[in-house]
């Protein structure tokens, strides 16, 4: 029996060791749990790129399939993290045709993709093989995070059919300063020279990302992410869910350079997205062409996209069907865990079945 | 040099005895060579003792140690005695700071960690039991003031300059070695991670020109596909209109062959003697068919009156 104290006096010595052992294994060995174990198929690949389609569960009650779009940093099977705890389980037990495009690991062959690679190239490439492979006429594009400011651009530079609906998860949009936060010091033209480091390491290493979104919150990040762990070990509550976050923390992957030095300069450095000044292969990315149905959704404990950087959207879009939701959740705490299972999972659905031809029953 | 010597030199006079003892000794003794050494002729103290921290905090772990030998302190009495040894350390080395100037506020912001945890902690009137224990309490405690204060430091503009210098620093070094490297290596008639990219891009390239290929294939499949579709459309409606002509002309037949009986039952009615001076009413077929057999009948009686005329 355990007490609130951590180790209760009766526990034996060879109990309180292992114990002690297992946490000490995790910290030198890393976290090892299987992760985005919903069964998947690959129907396209493009360099590192893989479209995965998502094997149907149940009879397809929607016509409309979804493409998952995640970030060029980190991985994206925090969309499919573990059973229990997966966005895309979910929509897939829900009767949904779902498709993830997974970015993969850069070499140092890839340093000079842009966004114009992966809005232009990649993700229209990967919905025409879903609309193939879903025999559809529409999609719905899902996009968090980056992705989710790239599915925006999309959504820009080809509006209309085949496009259906748009949904982004703590996408940021406008990167004024002062809704930035931290990231809004570190990340202007004073201190952070994103040419320097786009020549020197090709691809940004994920390490080096991985640092920066930690020293958001330091103490938390390096500190209480592992008296967390302790506490679990010690008082036998179930690992899984702690393991997989720090697998897909510790999972980073490079930053393609010429992206890098696009994201830090056109977006955070100059803001070009709000005014309408990005420009891809020449065509400018103006979000007033966005006349799809638009869901977007922030967290207010997000400090990597926090909620006026989101929310600039809605102002910007021609959308008649466009809703802004925010959740008390963090960057990633709204997408995973029991909260989002009462919150972003339930909204997501509720807002795609009448936009997405529910066959009635 | 001198304070470690004299260190030695006492310690050697010295019987084994109370490690404290030697330790404290030993201390004194440090002290003072670095008091000589940095101080000279001087005579005054200019520069901060980092020794003096140390002597604070000593002096209460001995008297909480003394006290718990005579047995006159609980344990939650250790607990405030240490802290207050420790927080009469930081306070002091608040001041020194002060002095020297402590540009992050770093020491300030700890001395309020440590009241913090202080009052946390003992208002808490529970000791822990298990080394994780206390850390956490010890975590939840402090975490929030820890937390503000170093955001208060990594949001500073000083911080920024230091960890853009160092980040700066650090890519040009990088890229430094791995300039030289790629030189070495070439040198060496080995291939390097830029030629097996080189390659990589090839690859890369074949790729995307492979895909627009099927692309296009499949763009023609599916251009095929839709004129075959089409085809299969007209081809469908052609038969269609087939068998609708076939039906037409099927009920022509009937219909011709409706009329000829109808033509002979009025024929028949015709050659029957009427009973009644009703007009009979008969159907259009048969009244033209009526006025086919009337029209032969006049003809055939003008022509008797005519020949009748004729003969009279």
């Amino acid at each position: 029996m355990n007490t609130h104290e951590g180790i209760d006096a009766s526990i034996s010595f060879e109990e309180a060791l292992k114990k002690y052992k297992t946490g000490i294994e995790i910290i030198v060995e890393g976290a090892r749990v299987n992760t985005g174990q919903t069964p998947k198929e690959v129907i396209w690949t493009k360099n590192k790129a893989k479209l995965y389609h998502y094997i149907p569960v149940v009879e397809k009650v929607a016509p409309v399939p979804i493409l998952l779009i995640y970030a060029l940093i980190n991985r994206p099977y925090v969309l499919d993290l573990m059973p229990g705890n997966s966005l895309v389980e979910f929509l897939v037990s829900k009767g949904f045709d779902v498709y993830m495009l997974d970015w993969g690991t850069p070499g140092d062959e890839d340093k000079n993709l842009s966004f114009e690679h992966y809005v232009l190239d990649y993700i229209p490439q990967a919905a025409k093989k879903v609309l193939k492979c879903a025999h559809a006429q529409e999609f719905t594009l899902l996009g968090y995070c980056m992705g989710g400011t790239m599915s925006a651009m999309y959504a820009a530079l080809f509006p209309g059919k085949p496009l259906k609906n748009l949904i982004l998860l703590t996408a940021p949009i406008d990167f004024t300063p002062e809704n930035m936060g931290l990231f809004g010091v570190w990340t202007s033209e004073k201190y952070l020279n994103p040419d320097l480091l786009a020549e020197a390491y090709g691809n940004v290493p994920g390490e080096l990302i991985d640092v920066g979104n930690r020293m958001l919150k330091p103490v938390t990040n390096y500190i209480g992410t592992y008296v967390t762990m302790w506490d679990r070990i010690l008082q036998d509550k179930p690992m899984d869910t702690w393991l997989a976050m720090s697998k897909w923390v510790n999972d980073g992957v490079p930053f393609p350079g010429a992206a890098f030095r696009q994201w830090i300069r056109e977006f955070y450095q100059q803001n070009k997205l709000v005014k309408g000044e990005i420009k891809l292969r020449g065509r400018t990315v103006n979000l007033a062409n966005i006349t799809c149905p638009v869901l977007s959704i922030a967290g207010t404990k997000d400090h990597i996209c926090t909620v006026p950087q989101a929310e600039a959207l809605m102002q910007l879009i021609s959308s008649q069907d466009k809703e802004f939701y925010v959740i008390n959740a963090g960057h990633v705490g709204l997408l995973t865990g029991s909260d989002a299972k009462k919150t972003l999972w339930p909204k997501i659905l509720n807002w795609l079945q009448p936009r997405s031809q529910i066959a009635q029953s | 040099m001198k304070g470690m010597a004299l260190m030695s030199e006492e310690t050697n006079r010295q019987k084994p005895g109370d490690p404290m003892e030697v330790w404290e000794q030993w201390y004194e003794a440090a002290s003072k060579g670095w008091s000589n050494s940095t101080n000279g002729n001087a005579g005054k103290t200019s520069s901060p003792n980092p020794f003096s921290l140390y002597r604070t905090w000593l002096q209460g772990v001995t008297r909480a140690m003394e006290q718990s030998q005579q047995g006159t302190g609980n344990p939650l009495e250790l607990w405030k005695r240490w802290f207050e040894a420790t927080a009469d350390s930081w306070r002091k080395a608040v001041e020194i700071s002060n002095m020297g100037g402590d540009s992050l506020g770093l020491m300030k912001q700890w001395l309020d960690m440590m009241d913090a945890a202080r009052a946390g902690l003992l208002a808490g009137m529970t000791l822990p039991i298990a080394p994780f224990t206390f850390f956490k309490q010890w975590y939840d405690a402090t975490n929030e003031t820890l937390s503000a204060a170093i955001g208060d430091v990594i949001g500073s503009d000083k911080f920024m300059e230091v960890s853009s210098e160092f980040l700066n620093d650090y890519a040009n070094l990088y890229a430094l070695i791995r300039r030289t490297n790629e030189d070495y290596l070439h040198n060496l008639q080995l291939p390097t991670r830029t030629d097996i990219a080189r390659v990589a891009e090839l690859l890369i390239n074949l790729e995307d020109k492979v895909d627009r290929i099927e692309n296009q294939l499949e763009d023609v499949a599916d251009d095929a596909g839709h004129g075959l579709s089409q085809l299969d459309d007209v081809q469908q409606r052609l038969a269609a209109v087939e068998s609708l002509e076939q039906r037409v002309g099927q009920l022509e037949q009937r219909l011709n062959g409706i009329e000829s009986k109808l033509d002979t039952l009025l024929a028949a009615i015709a050659t029957l003697p009427t009973r009644t001076t009703e007009p009979v009413k008969v159907p259009s077929s048969s009244r033209r068919a009526n006025r086919t057999a009337d029209a032969q009948r006049q003809k055939s009686q003008k022509s008797q009156e005519a020949e009748a005329q004729a003969a009279s």
